[in-house]
């Protein structure tokens, strides 16, 4: 830390936070030195990031290899009409850019591979994954498990919502279960239709992406319970929150006793994500 | 006596209903509830079995909130009175 103070600026914008003991001016302090990998700038993006990037977190990178269709502003709420045809990284940090000074946004025009996983995750202290295909979700798992690094996970269809933490530290000792503790592998291909086929109430990557951005600033702050150890199995149409205790799973092929994926190069990242047999 | 299914997602979508009650009772076993489900819902046989007719590995199957595949004897779970079963599977849209 090189300097413990706030100026007068950000003691103003910051005020509602630093009043309060859980977060007071060192972990308002935290946050502007925290940072935070944001895969996907779509549905639990948008309010993911407007939310890290209002509360003072410092670096943001935003990964995404679309640009916005007008298709996507009933709910990807960072981006506006006039952003209709540009790249949604460039979108979302002029968002950020006019909401916070303070905020400094990398943003990375690509789809997440194998290949660059490693380089785009290691600088951040968190990731928050607001994709929307199974590839990207099990090699953020994978690569995450592997490397320790605490990754929100956050998946919406049409009214419903599925979202949780894995904080990923490992010690050998009643350690956490991960994404495929619960769902080793990905549905065929087609078998569960997307948000363009079945559609998705726009509002509901906002309760969804709010959690996620809600755990992340309590993981920088170092407060509060994570939802780790249980998925929160959102329902908007009976408005209901459903917890699912998630143990881990020794048959885990990522984090289980006897793992089979070691690196994500194991991993073909396309089908079902199962592990490559050759 | 009657033991209800909660379904998620597109399995509900499939099913029709997000909740489906089955003939299977205290004795029975989950697998006896799932394969009343999937005998009285049809839609949903390929999306939770595989060609062999085993459960897909992203179905989770739940009794009262409990993972029965990680926690229990799996579909061998005896069920009791009153039992809540539950099949969900991962979502991925963002």
């Amino acid at each position: 830390m090189t300097d413990l103070r706030l100026d007068a600026t950000q003691l103003d914008r910051y005020s509602r936070h630093v009043i309060m003991d859980e977060v007071g001016p060192e972990g308002q302090k935290r946050l502007l030195e925290g940072s935070v990998l944001v895969v996907g700038a779509g549905g639990l993006g948008s309010p993911a990031i407007q939310y890290l990037a209002a509360a003072g977190v410092g670096r943001i990178g935003i990964v995404d290899d679309d640009v916005v269709e007008r298709s996507n502003l009933q709910r990807q709420i960072v981006h506006g009409d006039g952003d209709v045809g540009r790249p949604k990284v460039d979108s979302a940090a002029d968002y950020v850019a006019a909401l916070n000074p303070d905020v400094d946004v990398e943003t990375n025009e690509l789809r997440l591979t194998a290949d660059n996983v490693g380089n785009l995750v290691a600088d951040y202290d968190v990731v928050l994954d607001a994709s929307d295909n199974f590839a990207t979700r099990y090699l953020l798992n994978d690569h995450c498990v592997l490397t320790e690094t605490p990754l929100s996970h956050g998946a919406i269809y049409r009214f419903e919502g599925q979202v949780t933490t894995f904080t990923n530290e490992r010690t050998g000792e009643d350690d956490p279960p991960c994404y495929r503790c619960i769902f080793p592998e990905a549905p065929e291909p087609g078998t569960v239709p997307d948000c363009a086929t079945t559609g998705v109430l726009g509002v509901l990557p906002g309760t969804v992406g709010c959690i996620q951005a809600t755990e992340v600033v309590k993981y920088l702050l170092g407060k509060g319970d994570p939802l780790e150890g249980r998925l929160l199995m959102y329902d908007a149409m009976d408005m209901s929150f459903e917890e699912v205790p998630v143990r881990p799973n020794p048959d885990c092929p990522v984090c289980g006793d006897d793992p089979e994926i070691e690196s994500v190069s194991d991993v073909a990242y396309e089908g079902t994500c199962e592990i490559s047999a050759d | 006596m009657a033991t209800e299914w909660k379904l998620f997602a597109d399995l509900a979508e499939r099913a029709g209903e997000k909740r489906v009650t089955v003939e299977a009772a205290a004795g029975d076993t989950v697998g006896d509830a799932l394969e009343e489900l999937l005998a009285d819902r049809s839609d949903l046989e390929d999306r939770v079995l595989d060609e062999e007719g085993d459960l897909r590995s992203q179905i989770n199957v739940l009794r009262n909130g409990t993972n029965v595949l990680i926690e229990e004897e799996g579909l061998e779970t005896e069920l009791e009175d009153g039992d809540e079963l539950a099949l969900f599977p991962p979502v991925s849209g963002g």
